[in-house]
């Protein structure tokens, strides 16, 4: 199995060119402005490219045997690159970006579509081949499908939706009624971009903390616009630091043995991370969420006692 | 400038005239016919065998062999369609639509590069994606990043892996594995492999390695460890099943876990399978008030030394 290395700048433009024929030859007469953009170059590079490409053929290199390139007018034409003609078999990393991004597929596609689950094995199992790895490579998806579905519906159709959701730091599950504008995605979640008419004021729900989601008929009423959020700071200390807790607090291994000055978004959030680090921290300030973790810890403490 | 257009010309035409050949070509013949090979035999030589080498780095296999080995016993060259051209075999537009979904999912990830080339290919074949609206919310790939690719190499080739790790107790030590599986899973990528110096399949986060991999070949042969089958997933090692209390509509990320669930009013009682009773206390201690252990009792007095030390630190 030959691996594709990080390839020089003419070596890369070979290969561009090598899959522009095969590309070409099924998408005649498109533009060369979205020839480039499909390609991800500029149009003056891909006008490069084809004329260089005009210039190839098959040995003898009369008008016979060069290919036929047309692409004066704006619109690109191939005829006589019968060589060339199909796409070359897919590299090594374009299987294993094919093959996890179908794995995370088939854990998405709803329960009832048998024969998508179906066609996405197959398609695993060829791919596989192809590149000659196991399948024991494998992604699966943080949110349910059959949300996301209602999700994609409400958003295309611009509808309310009836959602029960999480919130981590408060455990709390609410009801809410939103209207979702878009989706954000960043690096590690997707998020729902949505008026809450709840809490009356725009809030970003994350995707995988939906619990619920129903479409809505009716136009909520608004009700009074929400609290801004504001970071809270806080210092702790780290008594018998672990991966566990570094992790936690989001910090380097190398700084654990320190004090820090750390902020979050809630104070709840301060409060249940210091509790469920144990004996691992001591929160130092601020001083009235220091003492609510004794009093907490203590009053769960005597319930233990009495049980 | 002009000489890099030469270079790329003259690969193109190379490889043309290898794969329009019917029999294999000799070194001789293709200097005379293919365009761009110049100057002195050693030159052409030179040329040629660079060539060569840039093919192949593209993954075109050129093979080698002499066309009449009776006669003579010069080598001849040629690249065979069947390796250098994608052949999925039948393929509908559905297929298409669902690799194209694939592929989306490594938009502004690691693989996105690779992903957009596959696409180009497959949407060279000729069959047109089904008209089906691509759903707004497709599965994401995040938290990626560019070891993806020397993770997935050594699996292939069975090699070794080495970096160094940070271990639960925050001690950085180097690790050699032989990695067989990598999945992700909540936003985590894990890799599974062979520890070299336990001999034992272990499970590694990848945000938990310091610094970069390096990959070292493996000549040896490897046998996949067979009790992970062909998943490849992480295995949990079930200690038991704890049994807590949980307050009405509330603990709701210990809910998810739940075996079976009894309702005491107030409370539910429920179940839940213990993979590591550290773990598992972090999160009852996470809950606060609103989560109460009955058993086991390792899993309770975990708990309360946890409480005991918080209220000694902050009382």
């Amino acid at each position: 199995m030959h691996m594709a290395k990080n390839i020089s700048a003419p070596l890369a433009r070979t290969s561009r060119l090598l899959d522009l024929v095969p590309f070409l030859n099924t998408h005649q007469g498109i533009s060369l402005k979205e020839l480039a953009e499909r390609f991800d170059v500029s149009t003056t590079q891909m006008s490069s490219d084809l004329t260089t490409l005009w210039m190839c053929g098959l040995p003898g290199y009369t008008p016979l045997e060069l290919m036929d390139l047309e692409f004066e007018s704006g619109f690109v034409t191939i005829r006589n690159a019968p060589t060339l003609s199909k796409p070359r078999s897919i590299s090594f990393d374009e299987g294993v970006a094919l093959l996890l991004g179908l794995d995370l597929l088939a854990g998405s596609v709803e329960q009832n579509r048998q024969d998508l689950i179906t066609a996405v094995e197959n398609l695993k199992q060829k791919i596989s081949k192809l590149i000659d790895i196991p399948v024991t490579i494998s992604a699966s998806p943080k949110s349910s499908p059959a949300i996301a579905a209602v999700l994609n519906e409400a958003l295309a159709k611009k509808s309310y939706l009836s959602i029960q959701y999480h919130s981590l730091y408060r455990d709390e599950i609410t009801d809410r009624i939103i209207q979702p504008l878009e989706l954000i995605d960043d690096k590690d979640n997707q998020y729902l971009r949505a008026f809450c008419f709840t809490a009356g004021a725009m809030r970003d729900f994350r995707v995988d903390r939906v619990l619920t989601a129903q479409i809505s008929a009716e136009k909520p009423n608004t009700v009074a616009s929400g609290v801004a959020t504001k970071k809270l700071q806080f210092t702790i200390a780290f008594k018998k630091p672990s991966r566990d807790v570094i992790e936690r607090f989001g910090i380097n291994h190398t700084e654990s043995s320190k004090e820090l000055l750390l902020s979050a978004f809630s104070q709840q959030w301060i409060e249940r991370s210091v509790m469920a680090s144990g004996e691992s921290v001591e929160l130092l300030e601020p001083l009235n969420i220091r003492a609510n973790v004794a009093r907490k810890a203590q009053l769960i403490l005597d319930r233990y006692k009495a049980n | 400038m002009h000489t890099v257009s030469r270079k790329i010309e003259r690969l193109i035409n190379l490889t043309i005239a290898l794969l329009a050949t019917k029999r294999y070509l000799t070194k001789s013949e293709i200097f005379r016919t293919v365009e761009g090979y110049e100057g002195s035999p050693e030159t052409k030589e030179r040329m040629f065998e660079r060539d060569k080498d840039d093919l192949r780095t593209l993954g075109i296999v050129i093979e080698v062999g002499s066309f009449d080995p009776l006669f003579n016993d010069e080598a001849g060259y040629r690249i065979r369609s069947e390796t250098y051209q994608l052949d999925l075999g039948e393929i509908s537009s559905t297929e298409i639509s669902l690799l194209s979904l694939a592929a989306k999912a490594w938009e502004g990830a690691a693989l996105a590069d690779a992903a957009q080339s596959a696409i180009l290919k497959l949407n060279s074949i000729g069959v047109p994606a089904d008209a089906v609206a691509l759903p707004a919310i497709s599965p994401k790939l995040s938290n990626s990043s560019e070891e993806l690719k020397v993770i997935t190499e050594a699996i292939a080739q069975s090699d070794f892996l080495q970096f160094s790790y940070l271990s639960s107790d925050l001690v950085v030590a180097d690790r050699k594995v032989i990695p067989f599986a990598l999945s992700t899973k909540s936003g985590f990528w894990y890799i599974n492999a062979v520890d070299q110096d336990v001999q034992e399949a272990r499970t590694f986060r990848l945000d938990r390695i310091q610094g970069s991999i390096e990959i070292k070949e493996n000549k040896e042969e490897f046998d996949f460890p067979i009790e992970h089958g062909n998943q490849g997933l992480i295995v949990n090692s079930s200690e038991g099943v704890a049994r807590i209390d949980v307050r009405k509509g509330k603990a709701h990320s210990l809910r998810v876990f739940a075996l079976s669930t009894e309702d005491l009013g107030e409370w539910d009682q429920i179940t839940v399978p213990i993979n590591g009773v550290e773990a598992l206390a972090t999160q009852i201690l996470w809950h606060g008030e609103d989560v109460f252990v009955q058993e086991p009792t390792v899993l309770r007095e975990k708990v309360i030394a946890q409480l005991e030390a918080l209220v000694n630190a902050h009382g």
